[in-house]
Order: structure tokens, then C-alpha cells, then sequence
């Protein structure tokens, strides 16, 4: 067991966590299944209205870019294909009427035995579940379905830190028997991956997950077993790169041939080649405190939230924001009507009605840095920076977030905002997580950077040409 | 989608377009969602806001402008409340100026630092005066808490000595000690007599022993005698991270340093360490003052440097000087020159972009 940390970060201190269980939720009338789910481009709908479909049946795929296939959900018949409103754009969807009936169709040619399987008949497996998709950069298989290709990945890295505000906790999903399953998982992996060193990383204070884990993997010679703290943003794929890696440069962390995946993904891998299950079902934990009682429910994909929210979140206030995923990188859904696709792992419940918070409330004044409580981000105004140093003490990548959001905001755009490490930035956002003065010092960050390749910057080595910078200093004035 | 989140997003719109309208125009839609929904990422924000981090001093202060009620009367009350009136006013009239909105922020602490570093006895005219000076010429002329160059506190004490060096240098108040001590005064006796610095550059013999010193049974301004209320008051803020302990470090370590060289050489301009440590504002000073995020560097080895300068700067002041007053014009000096510090730190932390290619050293 190796331990290894990084610099920077931050430790939450959230109540309203779940609790260890995770509880099935009902059958929804209705599903509506988004045809782009998790890493990829959007498929094709392979259905028409008034189709019957069957649970863990695919309903859309495109075996030509990189995608993955879509599966119904749900046993029933298709009711229309629509557009679906996301903030990035909007996606098509298929909405799918059900019949009670809960069960679903395997995919063919799973086996318990799965040594027994080729390569190419898992990889397969592998794709037409649609686990392929999930995680940020996808699990690399034949099928085009990552970035990466799966026999050059030299590094394997499998997460389960819960370094997040609020995380799907591990002793819920690693219960019982699925302790057994998640190392099937990994074997499965380490097949495709052949050349892959394989590292896992676990949560520290796990204790006894950890003893369990390292117990059962003791003849597994290939494994690295990693006890890193849950400090946010451990789990962010190139922190965790660096950190397990060793102190590497952006270009090498970034590069293909290192994958990311979380505890999730392994079991939906065991799932799909030993029992040939799609990914139709996610489990998602409740936290904050809307909801009725904190609690992991495993729903089928495609349950619009509203119909989550119906059954779990506290009715008695109404006024709710909720925040799916991390709510570092997240903003609030604006549309309840919207499904829980595949890549949703937890749905915060936070009130709007915390507008400024009070200064003279003296319990959480006193306390420390570490282990303040948060509140959303409903703050109605930027005040100036202070230099109070917050965010260079908790940035991961090592650089002066308020310096940079100095010159970028103030459109400064040059050689200078490479050289501060502009690019160093892995999008964690704790630096406007933290700021005092309420700055978004991320996405004046972000600006920054798209600021940059609009003009010309190519390569982080390179910087800007120096008449491009003399040219753009010019138009300034003017 | 109720109607303050709708204005908030209008606001937001507002505050980038200004820096970002060509970008923000194509891809504004991104960041603000037209209609509704605030989708603010992220999601999720720390408690702690600039007026939680300034309360924080206030609690802090508190404790130290108790014991000047106790060794000096109610007139330090009367004082603080004259500070707060006429700087809060100037801040509201800059404010109606500008069209900005009121921020009580940095004038929390400003007000309450100045009249702190005052001599007891000084007219509530002067205090009036010196708490306009300090906010409209320490902050607002540079565009307000956040902007400014000098500590505004330490700006309106310089321009009150300089104005009015009669009242600073003579009227000094002796404390009153035992029983009740100031609650049940208003204010002065007029026993006056000379601090401790004040004494040791005229030669005279000191009579305060260290425990006096230490427990603000000598004369002094207001706020810097209480000396052992001061030290727990700043390690309670670097505690709660609102103050860096590399400033306080530094400078009180430079002191010790330089006076201990300056005592081996010139034993009769240069006290002792201790008698340095435990006289003046140095303490204060060290920790309220130099400590202001805003106007010392934000870089680590910046504010060694700034500690290191400060305290060479102060015992300088106070042996070679004319006048006593080490500790402010030290820090106001160091301030003008903290843009300079933090731009040599960082030319040598990150390279230029060269041949090599890395553009950045991580720590």
C-alpha cells in the first residue's frame, strides 16, 4: 500500500451525507433516454415512434464515430423522439411509455466464465453495454469509444477517493458480494489492457474496505495498491495522474495512454461480460438537505429528476436547487423535467433562500479555514480582490489563480498569462469555491485560455508569436 | 425562478460584457443561461465572504479596544464612534459619487484599527479629521477596499503626526489600573507622561519594568498596550487563516535581529531586543497592520522579504530618527514598495517561455 498526496486542495466538511445503503427506487412511468450519454458523440435513433422495447434492448447506435450505444431502459413502447434542452445544446431523446414489467434482456454472449471469452468477444461485450462511455475519457476498446487506444494505455488508474462535497459513498457500493465483482472488473481490464501498470486508489479513511480490498487482490501481482486522502480534487484525472505518476508535466499527464476510471465503471464493466447487463440502471446518491432522508437509490437511466424529486425531496420548502454531479464543476439544473442519464452519480439538494450570509453568525466565523461549511452560489456581487492567498494555498496545479484572473479579466492577453502557467489549470474550480470575494477566478481563467488560442496560441512551449502580441496591444489603444 | 435570481443574472451579464463583449457574445449563452435557472458554476460556495473575513478582525480587535476602555475611560468609546461616523460618511458620499454600491467591509476594520493607534488624549476633532484623511487619501482615491496601495489606517495616523506634532509627541496618558479601572471614568486626569520609547530617546532612566510593559500598565497609544491581548488576538487570526504568520515572523524576527547587531555597536541609540519588542507598536503593528492582505505581497517569499525590510526599517526609525514613530512610517514605506517585491518574486519563480519549452516550475 503506497501513500502519496498532493499540494493544495481542500477538505469538505459537508453534513447530509448518505447513509451506507443503497435502496431500489420504483419502476417510473416513463423513461426518456438522452442518445448522448457520458463520452461521445450522439447516436442515431434505430427505433420509431410506436415501437415496443424491451429493457437493455439499443435503441441507438453509430458504430462509425466515437460513441457508444444507447440501450431502452425500460420495458414499453416508444412514445415520441424529441429534443431535449441541456445547457451545452440541445440533444435528441427518446421517451419511452412503460409497462410494470421490471425485467430486462441480457446481452447475448456474456458468460460467467469469462477467461473463457476472447478479447474481441469482451470488447464487444464492453461496448454494446455502454459502459464504454462513462467516466471522462471513456474505456478504450476497439470500438472507437475513448481517446485512448486500448493497447497502448501504459497506466490504468482506477478512483474511488470520494474527494467530492458529496460523493457516491464506496461502502454502498462496494457491499457485499460486490466487493468480489469490482476485482472481476479489474481482471476483466487488465485483459484488454494488457501492457497497462494497474493502479488503484482508494479513499483513506475506508478502513475497512481497504483491509477487504487489499485482502482479496493479494495474488494479483499487477495491482498498486494507492491509500490516498480524500482531498478535493484528488480525484480530478490529471491531479491523480501526477500524483500517482509522479510529478509529471501537463503534456505528459495529458497525453493518451493514461486512463481514469472510478469504482463505478469497474462494476458496470463486471456487470456487462459476466451478466451481460447494459448499463441501464445508475445508482445515485441524495445529498444536502432537501431531500427527505439522505439516502443511495439505484434508478433506471432516463427517470427524469422531477420524478425523483416527487418521491425523495422534502416537500415542506419549496424552494430547492439541485445540483447534479460535483457541484464544484456544476451549476443548478434548471429543468427538472430533465432525465438521469448514465454519467449522474448524485443529486445535491441545496435552498436558494440563503441569500447573503450573515457576517456576525460567530460559530462558523470561528471556525478554522479547513472545515467551513458552503452555501450555493447565489451571491449577487463581485467585490475586489483582496490578496488574502486563498486560492494560491489551495490550487492543485501549483499556480496564482488571482494573478491570472488579474490579467485575464482585464483582457490582458499575453506571453505573461503563459508564463504564470494559464495552462498549468486542471478546471477544478476550487479557486471560485473559495474566493471571499465571490470572483469566478475559474471561468475568468477558462476566458483566458480560449482568450489565447483565438489568437494564435498553439502550443504551451511556443507562447504567442511576437507580433501577434504587438499587433493585439495595438488594436487595444485604438 | 423567482425575481432576485432573474436580476442576478442581468447583473452577471453586466460585469463580464464590460470585460469580454466579443467573446461574451458568442458564448454568453453558455455561461448565463437566457431566461432562467441561476447556473452559476459553481454550484456550491465556500462560507466565507469578505465580510466574514474583515469580522473576523473586528472579533479580534475587540479584546485589545476592551482593555483601552478599562486603562483609558469612555472617551476611547466617544473616539471609535467619531472614527466610524466621519470615515463611514466619507465612504457613503464616495460611494453616491461613483454609483457604486455602499461597502462596509474594509471600513469595519480601517475605523477601528485608527483610533487605536492614537494617543488617548487627543481631541475628537483630530480623530475626525485623521478618519476622513485615512479613508478618502488611504482608499478611495485608489478606488476603494481592494485597491488601495498604503494601509489606510497607518495613512491617517502619518498625516495626524505630521499635522499635528504638538498633540502626538506631549500628551500622553498614564493608565489607569486597579479596581475598575477606566469603566467608571470618561477620560483623562491629565497625569501625563512621556512613553517608554519617548523616555529611552531622551535618555532617561525607564522605570516600567517588563511585566508593565507587557500588561499595558505603561503609557502608549491606546491599543498597543495591552500587549499580551495583542499576541493572543493575532495568533487567534493566523489560527483562522485570515492573517499570513510570515509577516509577523519576519518582521519581529528582523527587529531582534537588527537590534541586537545595532546594541553591540551603537549601545546608546539601539535598545535592547526585548525592550524593542515590548515598547511602541511594534506588536500592533506586526500583527494588524503589516499583516493587511491587500497592501503587503502575495507572494511567500515576498512577505519575508517585506517582514525582513520592515523590521531593519523600524529599528533604524527609532534609533536614528528624529522622531519616534518607527513602526508607521516603516510599514507605509514597505507598502509603496510591495508591487515591487511581488514583481521580483514572481520574475524569478516563473521563467520566461524559453527554447525548453516548460513554461512553468510547479513547487
Amino acid at each position: 500500500m503506497i501513500k502519496k498526496t498532493f499540494h493544495g486542495g481542500y477538505y469538505f466538511n459537508c453534513e447530509d451525507k448518505p447513509r451506507e445503503k443503497v435502496i431500489e427506487s420504483v419502476l417510473p412511468p416513463m423513461v426518456v433516454i438522452p442518445l448522448k450519454q457520458g463520452f461521445g458523440r450522439e447516436v442515431k435513433p434505430l427505433v420509431t415512434v410506436g415501437d415496443k422495447v424491451k429493457a437493455g434492448q439499443i435503441i441507438g447506435r453509430d458504430d462509425h464515430g466515437v460513441s457508444s450505444p444507447v440501450h431502452a431502459s425500460i420495458n414499453g413502447n416508444v412514445e415520441r423522439i424529441t429534443k431535449l434542452k441541456y445547457s451545452t445544446g440541445p440533444i435528441n431523446a427518446v421517451i419511452i411509455t412503460a409497462d410494470s414489467n421490471p425485467d430486462w434482456q441480457p446481452l447475448a454472449g456474456n458468460n460467467r466464465n469469462w477467461q473463457l471469452l476472447s478479447l474481441e468477444k469482451i470488447e464487444t461485450l464492453l461496448y454494446s453495454s455502454g459502459a464504454t462511455s462513462l467516466d471522462s475519457k471513456g474505456i478504450p476498446t476497439r470500438f472507437k469509444t475513448s481517446s485512448n487506444v486500448g493497447r497502448d494505455v501504459s497506466d490504468l488508474i482506477i478512483q474511488g477517493i470520494e474527494d467530492r462535497p458529496y460523493n457516491l459513498s464506496l461502502p454502498a457500493l462496494l457491499a457485499g458480494e460486490r466487493c468480489t465483482h469490482f476485482i472481476e472488473g479489474i481482471k476483466i481490464l487488465q485483459k484488454i489492457m494488457p501492457r497497462a501498470n494497474i493502479h488503484l486508489a482508494i479513499n483513506r479513511n475506508r478502513r475497512e474496505i481497504k483491509r477487504e480490498l487489499i485482502q482479496k487482490t493479494e495474488d494479483l501481482k499487477w495491482l498498486t495498491f494507492y491509500s490516498l486522502p480524500p482531498r478535493y480534487p484528488q480525484g480530478n484525472d490529471r491531479v491523480l495522474a501526477a500524483t500517482i505518476l509522479g510529478k509529471r508535466d501537463r503534456k505528459t499527464v495529458d497525453a493518451e495512454g493514461i486512463a481514469v476510471l472510478s469504482v463505478g465503471t469497474v462494476l458496470n464493466v463486471h456487470d456487462a461480460v459476466v451478466e451481460g447487463k447494459p448499463v441501464i440502471e445508475t445508482i445515485i446518491a441524495l445529498c444536502g438537505p432537501g431531500w427527505k432522508e439522505n439516502i443511495n437509490i439505484r434508478v433506471r437511466v432516463g427517470t427524469p429528476i422531477e420524478t425523483i424529486t416527487g418521491i425523495y425531496l422534502d416537500q415542506t420548502n419549496s424552494n430547492w436547487m439541485i445540483i447534479p454531479n460535483n457541484p464544484l464543476t456544476s451549476g443548478a439544473l434548471a429543468d427538472f423535467s430533465l432525465p438521469v442519464d448514465r454519467t449522474i452519480t448524485s443529486l445535491t439538494a441545496v435552498s436558494k433562500n440563503i441569500k447573503v450570509q450573515r457576517p456576525w453568525s460567530l460559530l462558523s466565523a470561528i471556525s478554522p479555514l479547513k472545515g467551513r461549511g458552503c452555501s450555493p452560489n447565489i451571491y449577487d456581487e463581485v467585490k475586489p480582490c483582496i490578496f488574502c492567498g486563498y486560492c494560491e494555498e489551495i490550487c492543485p496545479a501549483g499556480i496564482i489563480p488571482h494573478l491570472i484572473d488579474k490579467y485575464a479579466r482585464r483582457n490582458i492577453i499575453s506571453n505573461e498569462l503563459i508564463r504564470y502557467g494559464i495552462f498549468e489549470c486542471v478546471e477544478c474550480n476550487l479557486c471560485s469555491y473559495i474566493c471571499p470575494s465571490k470572483i469566478p477566478v475559474a471561468r475568468h481563467i477558462k476566458l483566458g485560455q480560449q482568450r489565447l488560442i483565438e489568437y494564435g496560441f498553439t502550443e504551451p512551449e511556443a507562447g504567442l508569436k511576437e507580433d501577434t502580441v504587438e499587433k493585439y496591444c495595438l488594436g487595444q489603444e485604438g | 425562478m423567482n425575481k432576485p435570481e432573474q436580476n442576478l443574472n442581468i447583473k452577471m451579464q453586466k460585469e463580464t460584457q464590460v470585460a469580454y463583449k466579443p467573446l461574451l457574445k458568442s458564448i454568453g449563452s453558455f455561461f448565463v443561461s437566457p431566461g432562467d435557472g441561476t447556473r452559476l458554476v459553481p454550484g456550491l460556495v465556500d462560507n466565507l465572504s469578505t465580510k466574514r473575513y474583515m469580522f473576523l478582525v473586528v472579533l479580534a480587535l475587540l479584546p485589545i479596544a476592551l482593555a483601552a476602555v478599562y486603562f483609558y475611560g469612555w472617551r476611547i468609546v466617544a473616539m471609535i464612534l467619531v472614527s466610524y461616523f466621519f470615515g463611514g460618511m466619507t465612504e457613503i458620499l464616495f460611494a453616491v459619487f461613483r454609483k457604486k454600491r455602499f461597502q462596509a467591509d474594509g471600513l469595519l476594520v480601517t475605523c477601528l484599527i485608527f483610533p487605536l493607534i492614537l494617543p488617548p488624549t487627543l481631541p475628537l476633532w483630530i480623530v475626525a479629521i485623521g478618519s476622513v484623511f485615512a479613508v478618502f487619501f488611504g482608499k478611495e482615491v485608489f478606488g476603494g477596499t481592494g485597491r488601495n496601495i498604503f494601509n489606510p489606517a497607518v495613512v491617517g495616523r502619518v498625516f495626524i503626526t505630521v499635522s499635528f506634532p504638538s498633540y502626538m509627541t506631549s500628551v500622553w496618558q498614564h493608565p489607569m489600573p486597579g479596581g475598575f479601572g477606566g469603566f467608571f471614568n470618561y477620560g483623562a486626569d491629565l497625569i501625563t507622561s512621556a512613553t517608554p520609547l519617548i523616555s529611552y530617546r531622551a535618555g532617561e532612566i525607564i522605570t516600567y519594568t517588563y511585566y508593565d510593559l507587557i500588561f499595558g500598565l505603561a503609557p502608549g497609544s491606546m491599543g498597543e498596550t495591552f500587549r499580551i491581548g495583542i499576541i493572543l488576538s493575532g495568533l487567534f487570526l493566523i489560527v483562522t487563516g485570515v492573517s499570513n504568520w510570515r509577516v509577523p515572523l519576519a518582521y519581529l524576527g528582523s527587529v531582534v535581529l537588527f537590534s541586537s547587531i545595532g546594541h553591540y555597536y551603537f549601545p546608546n541609540q539601539v535598545a535592547l531586543p526585548m525592550f524593542q519588542l515590548l515598547t511602541g507598536g511594534l506588536l500592533f503593528g506586526a500583527f494588524f497592520m503589516a499583516t493587511d492582505p491587500i497592501t503587503s505581497p502575495f507572494t511567500g517569499p515576498g512577505k519575508w522579504v517585506f517582514g525582513l525590510l520592515l523590521g531593519m526599517l523600524t529599528v533604524l526609525f527609532r534609533s536614528f530618527s528624529g522622531s519616534v514613530e518607527g513602526v508607521v512610517f516603516s510599514i507605509l514605506l514597505m507598502n509603496a514598495f510591495t508591487p515591487l517585491i511581488d514583481t521580483i518574486v514572481l520574475k524569478i519563480r516563473f521563467r520566461p517561455l524559453g527554447r525548453e519549452g516548460l513554461s512553468h516550475n510547479v513547487p
